[in-house]
């Protein structure tokens, strides 16, 4: 059980499996909704590496199929990039 | 380095001998290939441990060595996080290793 | 960086984002190809072995070589492929935000195609997070793009065609793997890899997982125990592994990150790799002017990958008017014939229903974004299969070769040498019938259908040898000597033999029977680096004897 808890599952943030579990009894059933209390999948992967090792735990531990859970939220920019290429002042002529 | 270097192969195209630079891992004079990959010049060494885990300190490397997974990367003259299994090598490069996300110079 | 237009964005330069290019740009259309790697070909280049399917399918050319091929057409077809370049948004109606070395711009299309692929599923146990615990495509990319070792001594968790493949070119490259390792009770990849690896003497370990690396600061050592049926360990049944790598071929996931962006409706299929892209028979979304293709669409294979590009680079260039209606049909009719070709057999069935299922579902879609759940409908093996247990075993026994008629009479023996072709499994595989002079092997359609060899027209030349991509033919003569047999092996290892050396006879299950004398070793360049090398063994083993070892004590 021990070796459990300890079990790092996002691997950019170390979250824990302990820390994924406990987030599912405080309520989280959502990819996203564990993204938001743990910070798994909030790492410079943005979820790639753990995304899906999060739903598995999900299904454990809520009885939900793998499939009726839903993806994790994207939004622009997918991958990470430096504040000053988006910013404003690059912003290329029409 | 050649211990982890593939020079004979039964399939892939006869070694051509590239250009040999020198590149210095946390201020040791290292050679390497010009152009190829940071993580694969250390790897030519046995250098598997890249970097430290910001909370637990612990041990990583390569993983999924095409810059999708983050776990690679290091400090490179200067610049944290970056993805060492994709960025090429090249003279007087100055690779660190970094503790979590680095920090700028 | 100056905003700029194409009729066709394609999205990642793989197999699938370059075939979809290059059919686009034939027809005329402007295309631009965006890649966030420095280099095009996506896992192409890594591919060291020689594909299956058929002649037009590039059925035994090497997978780097197929990909120098798309790129001779790519930049032949004026296609402009943009590397280091990332797509950070997708807009609609189909207008990408791209960024490259710091500057940002926009490109407005008339059509993309999303072909950016899959990442490697992990697996988590203790001490997954060592250095020395990698994907066994990263250790792929690591041998065959880098020239690296990634360690001395591998374990490599899953059977699949990944876990097979690399574990064979991991030995290739010079390390040992200790085991594979699959906790489910049958072999996943196909026939033709698990016997290859294990003549190589790589043991195959079923309902087997692992439990935990241990090392500091790097993998030193695995702990392996048996499963049970719910895939929970069994006690009392670990055992430790001296390994510094752990590879893990767990499967793949397509990466739909700019897919979701748009809202585009995505549907589950296990056997397709989990969240997939809803496509229709032109592989266009539920987003008109999106078009997907390759592993983002489904995890297949490099060929289907090439095909499905083919198919959405011809029906974008349709919709935007760069090609007639009727010119179209013709295309798409032969990609998808040639599709269907690549997903048959009991391997390729299974995705060609989840394929077929997601179209169907695509006609019955509600644009009001639902996700809609599918499950992919297991279909039953079709077509006739001789009974074997290769996914079990790893390899064919002589009696399940009998079985599809391909072992010669005593008769025939006598006469000279003679072909023997251990293909029993039904894979979309047809160049040894092509590759025969004499006209010997017959195959037919469809290219499923086991090889079948007419003794009395084999000559026992041999050139099924390396022409067989799954390495799975070989030529015995009993006609020669009393006490002697010669078998013909392809050995595909360094170093290659000399004639005269002795080496240790090695049987399918990759344990030493006996002595062998290597008596010839023939290598002609239209081999593809395959090598013929012919061991005479003594007559009793000939039928047993498939590969070779050095330094090894028989028992």
């Amino acid at each position: 059980m021990n070796n459990d808890d300890e079990l790092i599952i996002c691997r950019c943030n170390e979250v824990t499996k302990k820390d994924i579990v406990d987030a599912i009894k405080d309520g989280a059933d959502s990819i996203t909704g564990i993204k938001r209390r743990t910070k798994a999948g909030m790492g410079l992967c943005q979820g790639k590496t753990c995304s899906r090792l999060v739903a598995r735990i999900i299904a454990e531990e809520t009885g939900k199929k793998l499939q009726d859970i839903a993806q994790p939220t994207a939004r622009p920019p997918v991958r990470p990039v430096k504040l000053e290429t988006i910013a404003d002042e690059n912003v290329a002529e029409s | 380095m050649s211990e982890f270097r593939i020079i004979e192969h039964p399939i892939l195209s006869e070694w051509v001998e590239k250009k040999e630079i020198t590149f210095f891992f946390d201020g040791e004079p290292l050679k390497a290939y010009e152009g190829e990959p940071i993580a694969a010049a250390l790897m030519a060494y046995g250098i598997r441990t890249i970097r430290k885990t910001l909370k637990k300190g612990r041990p990583r490397g390569v993983y999924c060595a095409i810059g999708r997974c983050t776990d690679c990367i290091m400090t490179v003259n200067g610049t944290p996080n970056v993805r060492t299994c994709i960025t090429p090598v090249q003279e007087g490069m100055k690779v660190e290793t970094q503790t979590g996300r680095g920090s700028w110079e | 960086m100056v905003d700029e237009k194409a009729d066709i964005a394609v999205i990642g330069a793989g197999p699938a984002g370059l075939s979809a290019a290059i059919e686009a740009a034939k027809t005329g259309a402007k295309v631009v190809v965006y890649d966030e790697n420095l280099k095009p070909g996506g896992q192409l280049f890594k591919q060291t072995h020689k594909f299956f399917g058929s002649n037009e399918h590039l059925a035994g050319v090497r997978g780097f070589n197929i990909g120098k091929l798309l790129l001779e057409d790519a930049s032949s077809t004026n296609v402009k492929i943009k590397l280091d370049t990332i797509v950070t948004g997708m807009y609609k109606p189909t207008t990408l935000e791209l960024v490259s070395k710091g500057k940002k711009w926009k490109c407005e299309a008339q059509a993309i195609i999303v072909a950016t692929g899959a990442i490697e599923n992990s697996l988590a146990f203790p001490g997954w997070t060592m250095p020395g615990v990698m994907g066994a495509g990263a250790a792929q990319t690591m041998i065959n793009i880098n020239r690296v070792l990634p360690g001395k001594r591998i374990l490599m968790v899953g059977s699949g065609n990944v876990g097979l493949i690399v574990s064979y070119q991991l030995k290739q490259a010079g390390a040992k793997v200790v085991a594979i390792i699959e906790a489910a009770n049958k072999i996943g990849g196909y026939g033709v890899h698990s016997a290859k690896v294990m003549r190589a003497g790589i043991p195959i370990y079923l309902s087997t997982t692992i439990k935990e690396a241990n090392g500091d600061p790097e993998v030193q050592e695995a702990t392996i125990a048996k499963v049970d049926q719910k895939f929970k360990y069994i006690e009392g049944t670990e055992q430790s592994l001296d390994v510094d790598t752990i590879c893990i071929a767990v499967g793949l996931s397509p990466m739909t990150e700019l897919l979701n962006m748009m809202d585009i409706v995505v549907t589950w299929d296990n056997s397709l790799g989990g969240h997939i892209p809803l496509h229709d028979e032109d592989m266009m979304t539920s987003r008109p002017g999106i078009y997907v293709a390759g592993d983002v669409s489904g995890i297949e294979e490099a060929s289907s990958a090439i095909e499905e590009g083919r198919l959405a680079g011809v029906a974008a260039a349709h919709k935007i008017g760069f090609i007639n209606a009727d010119k179209a049909e013709i295309s798409k009719y032969q990609i998808r014939k040639r599709l269907d070709a690549l997903r048959s057999g009991p391997f390729g069935e299974i995705r060609k229903a989840a394929k077929r299922d997601l179209i169907q579902l695509y006609k019955k879609m509600d644009y009001q974004n639902e996700a809609i759940q599918v499950q992919a409908a297991v279909v039953s093996i079709a077509g006739k299969t001789i009974e074997n247990e290769v996914h079990l075993r790893g390899y064919p026994t002589i009696e399940e070769i009998k079985l599809s008629g391909n072992i010669s009479s005593e008769e025939r023996f006598k006469k000279g040498p003679v072909a023997i072709i251990e293909c029993v499994q039904e894979i979309p595989c047809n160049p040894c019938e092509k590759i025969c002079p004499f006209g010997a092997i017959e195959i037919g359609t469809p290219i499923t259908n086991l090889p079948l060899l007419d003794a009395e027209k084999c000559h026992g030349c041999g050139l099924c040898i390396p022409g067989c991509p799954g390495q799975a033919v070989f030529v015995v003569d009993f006609s020669k000597e009393v006490e002697y047999a010669t078998v013909k092996i392809p050995w595909e290892f360094l170093p290659v033999p000399q004639k005269g050396d002795i080496v240790a006879a090695v049987d399918r299950k990759g344990k030493a029977i006996g002595e062998a004398v290597v008596s010839n070793v023939k290598y002609l360049p239209e081999y593809d680096k395959t090598r013929v090398v012919e061991l005479k063994v003594p007559r009793n083993i000939a039928l047993d004897v498939r590969s070779m070892e050095r330094g090894v004590k028989c028992e």
